[in-house]
């Protein structure tokens, strides 16, 4: 994708939180750069400061937790048209508990996080855009939290399909039967038994 | 041939492995991945498994090769004349033979069908690993086959046969889908 493309891709997802004057979005578009990785590159490493905001233009990422005891948790994919990268870790400036990898080839477009801290220190209708994204990235997190401790795994598995449709034909399935927290032979079960 | 351009073609191909793997394979159901094929040959699980024995045995030792940094580092690699033999025989492009699988590389009729495929998955995902690691590494270094002890063969060989491996069986496996 052209980066105009991909600028635009961007413009869409800001301005459906609330618009920006032409002044405010050639700033905020300013500090976008183009950036790809391949297939599983480690972006983000548990324990370091989460340098850039990353905003996915193609391919499947995810964040994960995983620690000394091999146990790993996938806490959320992101994909196109979506923000991407340790958010917290980003807005806090604090060493991030997850990382961040890619599980396709992936295209983005990445901001430092200095760069997006000082914009929202500057203008307030920026950081209201990243506010409200950020309540409705928890919002997504809270619903999760919800399905999660309450449905069952055909439940879970359905919901996945329902909301993410392309996701079984991108990932391998270890990484969605983490991210349900089922096992995956329990996975396969599911995948004999529902139609796709 | 320079390194980066045998390894990236390499890359590229496992890349392609990957993609029917995730994109095909593994969502089909258990019943289809154990159908023997139309002339009565190996299901798509059998395809798998036969290329997961192989895994089982090379992957550790590519690791062990690329996890050490080379004393001895050019940015050409040539082939050896028995691995580039060997390459030409596997590739369906330039080896149409067919053969006979080794015994200890013969796959059971009774397989647990989706574990063979996340089992492939793996391996393709650390022989990915292991082709971005390589550009470091000596792929001149000799390494045993599966098959006789006495023959040893470069890792950058190791490499090649085994993605020509793959391709082969997965092309086999692929031929499965049309009925």
């Amino acid at each position: 994708m052209e980066l105009t493309d991909q600028l635009a891709l961007l413009k869409q997802v800001i301005f459906s939180l609330a618009p920006l004057t032409d002044p405010q979005w050639e700033r905020m578009a300013a500090i976008w750069q183009p950036f790809a990785a391949r297939r599983k590159e480690i972006l983000t490493t548990e324990g370091t400061v989460e340098k850039y905001v990353y905003f996915v233009t193609s391919g499947v990422q995810r964040v994960y937790y995983y620690d000394e005891y091999g146990r790993e948790a996938t806490i959320v994919f992101t994909y196109a048209p979506s923000f991407g990268g340790v958010i917290d870790a980003m807005l806090l400036q604090e060493p991030s508990a997850y990382f961040y990898e890619t599980l396709t080839t992936s295209s983005f477009l990445r901001a430092s996080a200095s760069a997006l801290l000082l914009l929202m220190d500057e203008d307030k209708d920026i950081a209201g855009i990243i506010h409200k994204g950020v309540v409705r990235a928890l919002s997504g997190i809270m619903e999760r939290m919800a399905e999660l401790q309450s449905y069952s795994s055909e439940e879970k598995f359905r919901k996945l399909l329902s909301r993410s449709p392309h996701i079984l034909q991108l990932v391998p399935h270890k990484y969605l039967a983490n991210y349900l927290g089922i096992d995956p032979t329990n996975f396969s079960k599911l995948i004999n038994k529902i139609r796709i | 041939m320079l390194k980066t351009e045998l390894l990236s073609q390499l890359q590229l191909q496992n890349d392609q492995h990957l993609k029917d793997a995730i994109g095909i394979f593994q969502n089909l159901k258990e019943e289809e991945l154990l159908r023997p094929s139309a002339s009565g040959g190996w299901s798509i699980a059998q395809c798998l498994e036969h290329l997961n024995s192989y895994g089982d045995f090379y992957l550790p030792l590519l690791k062990k090769v690329v996890t050490v940094e080379a004393s001895r580092n050019t940015p050409y690699y040539t082939s050896g004349w028995l691995g580039d033999y060997f390459t030409k025989a596997m590739d369906p492009r330039t080896g149409t033979k067919k053969m006979k699988a080794f015994k200890n590389h013969t796959p059971s009729g009774s397989l647990d069908a989706h574990k063979v495929v996340a089992v492939f998955i793996q391996q393709l995902e650390d022989l990915h690993r292991y082709l971005d690691m390589a550009l470091q590494a000596d792929l001149g270094k000799r390494l045993p086959i599966s098959i006789s002890k006495l023959v040893r063969l470069k890792a950058g060989d190791v490499f090649r046969f085994l993605i020509a491996h793959n391709e082969r069986h997965v092309q086999q496996a692929r031929r499965n889908l049309i009925r």
